[in-house]
């Protein structure tokens, strides 16, 4: 057992860090270069900045977000507060990631830590019980939608009882090495999944704005190509 | 609700349809940005659902259908197997997705029942326009023959017909209208206005929604009344005199060559500015494509007849009767100049100001409900039960709930659009209205305006 964590502990969370990493690198690189393609090709390139700013950051702070579906809004904003600041803030993930992140790097007092933990295993089961339940969530619900929230629930559970062995029934290192693997697997899928949103939704509302700034010459090549620059209506 | 949303095709090719449609798309995406726009999509996707609290044709059917990020999906679904390395090596292992007729016709069918009001974008946390990949989708099915009939209908008139318009209005019968806007303006409002046809030099060349002409006359002798009242320069020019741009709701080839149309004509009279009439899409075309297809910053300015008035009322050129209309009024805002922010306040200043009961609908501004006919809908005239009972099912209650006697719509389509729902939900004692038609009756005229002052017809008179 005890290998098997050092192996998870160590080669594997790794490779799955740097698979992680370099994904979302290269997720970042290529939507910068194709905003900046498609910012170089338009023809019209004002752009209603402060309305982009606002949206973008808009949806960072539960005041808009809250206004409809407040229920699954709360949940959905407790589960990212939790599963973005505790993986990275948490004094033993801290520890494990001690020669990457800067010296002094804050970490959390432990019953704030537990909290964050729990609000967000409860946000994680209702999101769940919320895609079976609600017909337009589940009518759009695909399998990775699914299968992304229990592997989630899978790691934060396991990680909370690993951290708490007397209050569990299991064997806390068997928690440990679940819960390593299972971050392990969260991290590659980062980057391969819409996960990834997490490192574009700094670019998305520009790039959505910036979709209605067509090249000059759309239309017209476009007839080029098909063949219809003479092509009656 | 289980209404229909069939409509009327002129006959379609449909030999070799798949593979002509993935041809057409390749040309779109090779030519333009909108590779980005389907690849971020595609990324970004949670599919979390909050569209569906805000889109108004879901909010009345229910249907799966009509859940924008399940429509998007469509169009995404064909990019990702052919237009994705992902998708091709995922083919190879696997029983693949392929395009065929009856997916087409699917596509063909739910994006004519969005409005592409956009308030889906609004809704989403990564501002995915579903609006934006719904206009793609419609502008690959055109290039297959795909158009509702309505659309290509009045577009081939505007751009090769005999008329330039989409009405069919031939320049006599419009010089004919002018001329009898004016005398009726004369007869039944006393007031002197006239309409300029092709004058050089002017400042502005006036683009109305070209159905006004034939539908709107309060609201075209509104326009004329404010332009006489200030003092404008503007014209309109018989090479070119609709404002109306289907190609916003159907293909960007043909936004392209309509857009181009007006800017020729401004060219053509030595005009500076474009100046459209209430009408929204024509607004939208105009002020936010010009740029693109008419020569970037040397493309000339376009100004909404409403900006126009309210800066004449606020430099006190134009003066308006401060409560002049008595019965409760309310305002809706046109998507295609509110959803971007563009014209929100300024028709609320002047209702606000000639207006001794104004009320809101509610939500409202950017916020604003589409009025269900939006995208090019209100056109189909066949599918109108599906555009009043389930696009504008929430439009009726709010307009229901306002119980206004003047509903305010500075759109020609939403015009259209609203009458209908009011006759369909029974709501008789709504008038839909241009704001013009309520600034004309609000007007307080110059003299030289005043029909049967002698002084003033004498001052007017040239010298001899």
């Amino acid at each position: 057992m005890d290998l098997w964590i050092e192996t998870a502990r160590g080669p594997f969370f790794r490779v799955a860090l740097t698979i992680m990493i370099l994904g979302l690198g290269y997720r970042v690189a290529v939507v910068v270069l194709q905003i900046a393609a498609a910012w170089y090709r338009a023809a019209d390139r004002r752009l209603p900045g402060a309305d982009i700013a606002a949206a973008t950051l808009g949806w960072l702070v539960p005041v808009r977000l809250l206004r409809s579906r407040p229920v699954y809004s709360a949940a959905s904003f407790l589960f990212h507060v939790g599963v973005i600041v505790v993986p990275l803030f948490l004094l033993g993930h801290a520890a494990l990631l001690a020669g990457i992140l800067p010296r002094g790097w804050p970490t959390l007092a432990s019953t704030l830590a537990d909290g964050l933990t729990l609000a967000c295993l409860a946000a994680l089961v209702v999101l769940l019980v919320g895609r079976v339940a609600v017909k337009s969530a589940r009518k759009l619900t695909r399998s990775q939608d699914v299968l992304i929230l229990v592997v989630l629930l899978m790691t934060v559970l396991f990680g909370f009882l690993a951290a708490h062995p007397t209050q569990s029934p299991f064997d806390a290192r068997a928690m440990l090495l679940f819960h390593i693997l299972g971050g392990n697997l969260v991290l590659v899928l980062i980057p391969t999944t819409k996960i990834a949103h997490c490192v574009l939704c700094p670019f998305t509302q520009l790039l959505f704005q910036l979709g209605w700034h067509f090249p000059a010459e759309t239309g017209r090549h476009v007839a080029v190509a098909l063949a219809k620059e003479d092509e009656p209506l | 609700m289980a209404i229909e949303c069939s409509y009327y095709l002129e006959p379609v090719d449909t030999t070799d349809l798949p593979r002509r449609f993935l041809d057409a798309f390749a040309a779109v995406l090779s030519h333009s940005s909108y590779a980005m726009v389907l690849d971020a999509a595609c990324r970004v996707t949670t599919r979390c659902g909050r569209c569906t609290s805000t889109c108004p044709v879901y909010q009345a059917s229910g249907d799966e259908r009509d859940i924008p990020c399940m429509r998007s999906e469509l169009l995404l679904k064909i990019y990702r197997r052919y237009f994705t390395p992902a998708g091709s090596i995922a083919a190879r292992f696997g029983s693949a997705f392929t395009l065929d007729e009856a997916y087409i016709n699917k596509l063909a069918e739910e994006v004519y029942r969005c409005t592409a009001c956009r308030r889906c974008k609004l809704e989403c946390p990564m501002g995915i326009d579903h609006g934006l990949i719904t206009h793609l989708s419609r502008w690959v099915l055109s290039e297959v023959g795909i158009v509702p009939k309505a659309l290509v209908v009045a577009t081939r008139e505007q751009l090769e017909g005999a008329t330039h318009n989409t009405s069919a209005i031939p320049v006599a019968a419009m010089k004919d209208t002018c001329e009898f806007l004016e005398e009726d303006c004369a007869d039944e409002h006393n007031l002197r206005i006239s309409f300029p046809i092709d004058q050089e030099g002017a400042e502005y060349v006036f683009f109305p929604a070209v159905s006004d002409y034939l539908l709107e006359p309060d609201t075209l002798m509104g326009n004329a009344a404010v332009m006489t009242a200030t003092g404008g320069s503007w014209t309109i020019g018989t090479g070119f005199f609709d404002g109306i741009n289907y190609g916003l709701f159907y293909s960007d080839r043909m936004l392209d060559r309509i857009v181009s149309r007006e800017a020729e004509e401004v060219r053509r009279l030595g005009a500076q500015k474009i100046l459209i009439g209430e009408c929204g899409h024509a607004s939208r075309s105009a002020y936010y494509f010009a740029r693109t297809f008419c020569g970037g910053k040397d493309a000339p300015e376009v100004v909404n007849f409403m900006e126009y008035t309210l800066k004449a009322l606020q430099d006190g050129r134009l003066n308006l009767k401060r409560g002049a209309i008595e019965e409760r009024v309310t305002y809706h805002d046109p998507c295609n100049i509110s959803r971007a922010g563009w014209i929100i306040e300024q028709p609320r200043e002047i209702l606000k100001h000639i207006c001794a009961d104004f009320v809101e609908m509610t939500p409202n501004r950017r916020n604003n409900y589409c009025c269900g006919g939006g995208g090019g809908t209100v056109s189909i005239d066949e599918i109108r039960e599906f555009r009043t009972m389930v696009g504008g099912a929430t439009k009726a209650e709010q307009i229901r709930r306002t119980g206004a006697k003047y509903l305010v719509a500075p759109c020609a389509n939403c015009k259209k659009q609203l009458r209908e729902i009011c006759e369909d939900h029974g709501l008789d004692d709504v008038s839909v209205v241009g704001l013009h038609d309520l600034v004309l009756k609000a007007l307080i005229p110059p003299q030289h305006m005043i029909v049967g002052d002698s002084e003033a017809e004498d001052a007017s008179l040239p010298e001899n």
